[in-house]
């Protein structure tokens, strides 16, 4: 079980955010409240959170300015809530560095399952390999570090744990639908625009030409693959 | 009493050249009436003086013939001019031609000659048309000369004319043919353009204006007509606008109970026994409202061109399988044959996924029977180029005429044998329709045609013709 998550929700509606902490401190976890951005940022500061729970609408700085923010400094996974699935506001707010998004209203269970889902721990498939070679990409899943051309890149939580996924089966294709189910943990109707984002922030960081990947590359029709 | 031509039957512009028309011909013909008219009487008058001084001085010739040698008549008679001509001497007439008889001079002339004296002329009508007779009294061979002139000439110059003129009034009447053609298009032009522009509106595009023109009688209508569409527009947002909000508005207060209801529904256990039935209807009816809160946010966004699809390739037979296993039936039975089972479509699936699951809600609630989905290749299709989704149940099928009716907002599918349902808020078929079409597709209902009672929804989705299936997104 997951106990003692610290989740730091960021809503500017209270009732909203006293119902939601009184539903996930049923799961036994620890919920830190704040009205906006600016409030989060300071709280963030005296007590790192494991997820951030961000509304996009929020007054001040808005949610996607709180999530670079937060990127700047931390590999936290962040869920953000928008008002729409349709919109730009999911594909901006993934770039903006959110790891998983919710539409209001959400059920608490609902967000509990994402929230275990992204602080899922990745294992080495293979004990004994400590160390995963890629040409000049380097992975040390138990130290969780990666290395480009031997200098250490900066990946949040979800990358590190996507580019593992793709690192357990190297060459091997990996479908939207099986990262959606092994990153994420969602079905058949997860949103395929997280895994698309999350390469596109991945090839970011661990190619030397994101433009032209030579490690993550697409598999037109089927997916995507991690090579040499 | 029926009318027998009603003016107001006739188009516009089919008056407008009715009008130029008419008036072009009655111009023509009364212009072409004046001018034959003058032509006519100057040719004939002129006609007349020459023939007549020349009838004189063949007279006087004839005369001093006659006083030279008075028995030389048709002698003196053939002399002078091709006029056929008749003397009467003593009342013995003789004639230079067979063409010409007494009988042919008016009496009235001869009175004129014979009486009074005097030289005279007169037009007569005869079996080849008009002619002149002149007669002319020779007192001094006690005579009457007469000559008698068929006027061809003039005949064959008004028949020129005549023609000439003919013409010519064809020519204006087509010129006014043309003239109203392209004066009747211009005066009905802004009509035709607000026509377009009120169809363009009334399909929904209600940015659509007219162009402001400076035609004074025009901008009238215009201007009119553009606030007219300005105040729709506005409404019709207004209405939009308020839904959405108000959906919106309603999205918070739905997070904090659904919420509040969680946090008691772990400690249900906990409660007294009428508590936990408060609990369990609060607990429904919260997401009853979610979902209604969801369907009119969604059908808000269609009212409002703001639905962006997600779409992907999709295999049809796994996305199926996969939609009716997150409806409210998940277990109901699908069938799909071999070639059908190969099909894939562009869809954006969570979307599609609702049609299926509103569409087995249909079934359940409203029917009671169990459904089953079944998928084909559209009928009567060669090469197919679409398929159909068909869920068919084996309730009491529709009555007849409200197959289309029931694809209206919030209607229930009302009609005796239906259970009215107390679940859904009768918005589920309409969003069906909305995706349906917004896929490109169509969507109806109609009863079971193998023989068994009940309804069936035909959900029909263009085939993805693409040889491979592409990602959505890169």
């Amino acid at each position: 079980m997951t106990v003692g998550i610290r989740v730091l929700a960021v809503e500017d509606d209270e009732r909203i955010r006293a119902s939601v902490k009184l539903a996930l401190e049923d799961e036994g976890w620890i919920v830190d409240e704040a009205a906006s951005g600016e409030e989060a940022i300071t709280i963030f500061g005296k007590h790192a959170a494991d997820v951030v729970l961000i509304d996009i609408m929020l007054p001040g700085i808005d949610g996607f300015e709180l999530c670079r923010s937060i990127r700047k400094s931390s590999d936290v996974p962040i869920v953000m809530v928008t008002a729409r699935a349709d919109t730009h506001d999911v594909v901006a707010g993934l770039e903006a560095g959110a790891d998983d998004y919710l539409t209001k209203p959400f059920a608490p269970k609902e967000l509990a399952a994402r929230i275990r889902a992204l602080l899922r721990r990745v294992r080495p498939s293979k004990p004994g390999h400590s160390k995963l070679v890629f040409g000049n990409l380097e992975i040390i899943p138990d130290e969780g570090k990666v290395l480009l051309d031997s200098n250490e890149v900066e990946l949040t939580k979800t990358e590190f744990r996507l580019l593992c996924e793709l690192a357990n089966d190297p060459g091997g294709v990996f479908s939207r639908e099986l990262l959606l189910d092994k990153v994420w943990g969602y079905g058949y109707f997860g949103d395929g625009r997280l895994v698309d984002v999350h390469i596109r922030r991945l090839r970011m960081k661990v190619e030397s030409d994101p433009a032209n990947p030579t490690h993550v590359v697409t598999v037109r029709g089927l997916g995507y693959r991690l090579q040499s | 009493m029926t009318k027998l031509f009603n003016p107001r039957r006739i188009g516009l512009r089919n008056r407008i050249l009715l009008i130029f028309v008419a008036g072009a011909l009655l111009l023509s013909i009364v212009l072409a009436s004046i001018t034959y008219s003058f032509t006519r009487s100057n040719l004939v008058d002129q006609r007349i003086a020459v023939e007549t001084n020349q009838a004189i001085a063949n007279a006087r010739r004839t005369q001093n013939d006659l006083l030279r040698s008075p028995d030389e008549v048709l002698v003196a008679l053939d002399q002078g001019g091709i006029a056929h001509k008749l003397i009467s001497i003593n009342n013995s007439w003789t004639s230079s031609s067979p063409l010409f008889s007494r009988q042919m001079i008016p009496p009235a002339l001869l009175q004129r000659v014979q009486v009074d004296k005097r030289a005279a002329s007169m037009i007569v009508d005869s079996a080849k048309g008009q002619a002149l007779v002149v007669g002319i009294p020779l007192p001094r061979i006690n005579a009457m000369y007469f000559e008698y002139d068929n006027l061809r000439e003039v005949r064959d110059a008004l028949q020129s004319v005549r023609l000439a003129l003919i013409i010519a009034t064809f020519i204006t009447t087509f010129v006014g043919i043309a003239l109203g053609v392209f004066a009747s298009r211009r005066a009905v032009r802004p009509l035709a353009n607000a026509a377009q522009a009120a169809r363009a509106i009334a399909d929904g595009r209600l940015e659509t204006r007219l162009e402001p023109t400076d035609d004074p009688d025009m901008q009238a209508l215009t201007s009119a007509f553009n606030d007219m569409v300005a105040t729709l527009q506005e409404r019709v947002e207004r209405d939009a606008r308020f839904t959405s909000d108000v959906s919106h508005e309603l999205r918070s207060p739905l997070m904090t109970l659904a919420a509040s209801v969680q946090v008691l529904e772990s400690r249900r256990d906990e409660l007294p026994e009428r508590s936990q039935a408060a609990l369990d209807l609060l607990s429904s009816d919260v997401s009853r409202f979610q979902g209604l809160v969801e369907d009119l946010l969604e059908i808000s966004r269609f009212d409002a061109g703001a639905i962006r699809l997600v779409l992907e390739p999709l295999f049809l037979f796994e996305f199926i399988k996969q939609a009716v296993s997150v409806s409210s039936l998940p277990r109901t039975e699908i069938r799909c044959d071999d070639i059908a089972a190969l099909v894939a479509i562009r869809g954006d699936k969570r979307r599609l996924a609702r049609v299926i699951a509103n569409l087995i809600d249909n079934a359940r609630i409203h029917s009671g029977g169990k459904p089953k989905v079944v998928i084909q290749l559209a009928e009567n299709e060669s090469p197919p180029t679409h398929v159909w989704i068909i869920v068919e149940d084996d309730g009491d099928g529709l009555i007849e005429g409200e197959s289309s009716k029931i694809f209206e907002r919030f209607s229930r599918g009302g009609a005796a044998g239906r259970r009215a349902g107390t679940e859904g808020a009768g918005l589920g078929l309409a969003l069906a329709r909305e995706h349906v079409t917004l896929h490109k597709g169509r969507i109806w209902a109609e009863n079971r045609t193998d023989g068994i009672r009940g309804a069936r929804f035909i959900v029909e989705l263009p085939i993805d013709q693409s040889p491979t299936p592409d990602e959505h997104h890169e």
